[in-house]
């Protein structure tokens, strides 16, 4: 489609971009002490932004802008993930008090400008503009991750990320580079094209470049082995930070892979194919590998935790772990599981961040000393700890059993060359038993018995009950989740 | 006569970033950074992207670099700040590096590359900027968007906080 009929369905990005600017010049006029309105500004656009990209959800498949980026039911479904655990975060930013001693206006005008970024990278569809997207997200956490000028911790996190993101990207560039050498075009779908029509020949510098490009994509959903700079930077940055880039850059980095991989390196339209390509590298089970040691890598570090945002970074690794266990499995179904697990994902995770937070309100700290007796004193916090626990272990009646069913059963179905990742995530399953159950440990049976029953305050308990309720309904009525979910695996493709 | 030249340029720019990486005092790397981003303006005129070439010359060197050079300059005792961080592991480092350099070089080597027979263009400029406004048009307005945040990012890193 030409640049001037896209615009007509861009115009949740368009929306966004006003409301950029607006967050950005109301800014001008409030006083520090004010400057939560920015938050206001950002979150009324972002479900003005939400209703469009709704609206939107059911027009037809198409390409935007000469082929940059694509509208499809699966990308409108991540943009509204996206906007929700943006919206959350937004509201947890009012109420954390870390944030007082600075300006918050910048903060959500980066925020609404990482929106962006991530919304095109659900939807790119060219090397070009896949690259600039990620930039953009990137640059805008680093940002956002050293906020806390004043806490030498959240310097060093800024820091960490921009060597380890500078790094990655240009390992990334540098696979992209050659993925363009043989395909001579930037384009997904002509890249497909020329790349199932070559002979064996191309297949090392493919592998290479597959590789390369995987450093890239591994680093922004935290993979092993490019996971190195989350628990740093997960510690450093705000909690709030830590919160969203927990959610909603890997809700759009699984989106980005699963078009790239799928669209570029399938062999034949739509997700049926077993195989990459004319590849012979046995890519499923590459990635089947980096899954397990993900997992494992993440739960076996989270054990040994003293700090439960560091622990929650580690948790973090091991669900990029789980979610990756879908991927070899190139078909719709993991496609679909992937989907239900991210949505679920983002409720019981930002959750049980938000109780951190809570709890570093009130306490300073962050450790497990400082959930100590924390059920007695505040049993409803107590309560929807333990259920985010309960859920991010994967235990019924929670919601997180529930994406964990979906995506062990894509595995069993797809075969028994399958059936070790399935094994590998029971085992892991019952690791990270261990530790989420500390925490609940450590809040009942951990510190003084108290008389004194305190209430968290009403933002802060309206944030908790929007995360609770979706992760306790989701595990006993899911079928509107699942129902939207197959309604939304529509991708574009394009026959040359 | 262009070959010879080529493998000039090529020598310079792989030896003096060879240099930056291996120097261990910051402004003789910074320096030595100005010959390699030179190398590299060098390598785009022989793709015949003379264009970005120029914008290599006038941003890297003019800007960035010269940036690079005052930063290190009004530093503190820079002098006297010696990298303190030796490679550690640069045994399997070196192993890991020797085998991807021994892939990379047979993929690359082998690769059928898809080589487009244009021929030599009159001038990039005109091209570069009908580009940009047609067919590349979102990602240039995106990066508008990268640069504002980017900017505002600056601003806030730096401001000073009462």
């Amino acid at each position: 489609m030409t640049n001037l009929q896209s615009l007509e369905f861009f115009i949740p990005e368009l929306i966004l971009t006003i409301t950029i600017l607006a967050a950005l010049i109301t800014d001008l006029f409030v006083k520090k002490s004010k400057t939560n309105m920015i938050g206001w500004v950002l979150g009324v656009g972002l479900v003005v932004v939400g209703l469009s990209v709704h609206n939107l959800s059911s027009a037809p498949p198409t390409t935007l802008f000469l082929d940059m980026i694509v509208i499809d039911p699966f990308s409108s479904f991540m943009k509204i993930v996206i906007i929700l655990s943006t919206l959350l975060v937004i509201v947890a930013s009012w109420v954390n008090d870390e944030l007082e001693k600075y300006r918050k206006g910048e903060y959500f005008t980066i925020m609404g400008i990482m929106v962006m970024g991530l919304f095109l990278m659900t939807s790119s569809v060219d090397i070009i503009m896949l690259y600039i997207s990620i930039e953009v997200v990137s640059i805008m956490s680093f940002v956002l991750a050293a906020y806390l000028k004043l806490d030498t911790r959240s310097n060093e996190a800024g820091l960490k990320y921009v060597i380890y993101g500078a790094f990655s990207s240009g390992v990334m560039l540098f696979g992209l580079s050659i993925v363009y050498g043989l395909a001579g075009s930037t384009n997904y779908f002509a890249i497909q094209d020329t790349l199932s029509s070559l002979d064996g020949s191309a297949n090392p510098a493919l592998i290479m470049a597959l590789l390369m490009i995987f450093a890239g994509f591994g680093y922004k959903i935290s993979s092993v082995p490019f996971h190195f700079w989350t628990p740093d930077v997960y510690e450093g940055s705000p909690s709030t930070i830590t919160a969203y880039l927990s959610v909603a850059p890997k809700a759009a980095g699984f989106a980005m892979i699963i078009r790239f991989f799928h669209q570029v390196f399938s062999d034949s339209i739509g997700l049926t194919s077993n195989s990459i390509g004319s590849t012979d590298l046995p890519w499923p089970e590459i990635i089947g590998v980096l899954a397990v040691v993900t997992m494992t890598m993440g739960n076996l570090v989270a054990i040994q935790q003293k700090s439960i945002k560091r622990m929650l970074a580690y948790s973090s690794i091991a669900h990029a772990g789980y979610m990756m266990l879908a991927l070899p499995v190139l078909s719709m179904e993991a496609v679909e599981s992937i989907m239900i697990y991210l949505f679920i994902y983002v409720f019981m995770n930002l959750g049980a961040f938000f109780i951190v937070i809570f709890v570093k309100n009130k306490t300073g700290g962050e450790s497990f000393e400082d959930f100590e007796g924390l059920g007695w004193k505040m049993p409803i916090v107590g309560a929807f700890m333990t259920l985010f626990m309960l859920s991010l272990t994967g235990l019924p009646p929670t919601a997180g059993f529930v994406g964990k069913l979906y995506i062990f059963k894509t595995l069993v179905g797809a075969g028994s060359e399958f059936l070790w990742l399935v094994i590998a995530g029971g085992v892991n399953s019952v690791i990270s038993l261990y530790y989420y159950f500390h925490v609940v440990k450590v809040m009942f049976l951990g510190g003084k018995r108290s008389d004194v029953i305190t209430y968290p305050p009403s933002t802060m308990f309206g944030l908790m009950i929007f995360t609770a309720v979706p992760s306790l309904i989701l595990g006993l009525y899911w079928n509107p989740l699942a129902s939207w979910v197959k309604d939304s695996l529509v991708f574009y493709n394009q026959v040359m | 006569m262009a070959d010879l030249v080529f493998w000039i340029i090529a020598a310079v720019t792989i030896m003096s970033a060879a240099f930056v990486v291996l120097n261990n005092q910051l402004i003789y790397s910074a320096v030595a950074l100005l010959f390699t981003l030179f190398g590299v303006a060098g390598l785009y005129v022989f793709l015949w992207a003379d264009f970005i070439a120029g914008i290599q010359i006038l941003v890297y060197v003019g800007g960035i670099l010269v940036l690079v050079i005052f930063g290190i300059m009004l530093t503190n005792k820079i002098k006297s700040v010696r990298i303190s961080h030796k490679s550690m592991q640069q045994g399997v480092g070196g192993v890991v590096t020797f085998w991807f350099f021994i892939f990379l070089f047979i993929a690359l080597t082998k690769a059928p590359w898809a080589f487009s027979d244009a021929v030599e263009p009159v001038g990039t400029v005109r091209e570069i900027g009908v580009l940009l406004l047609t067919d590349f048009l979102l990602p240039f307005e995106i990066i508008s968007l990268l640069l504002l945040g980017a900017l505002i990012g600056a601003a806030v890193l730096s401001r000073g906080e009462s």
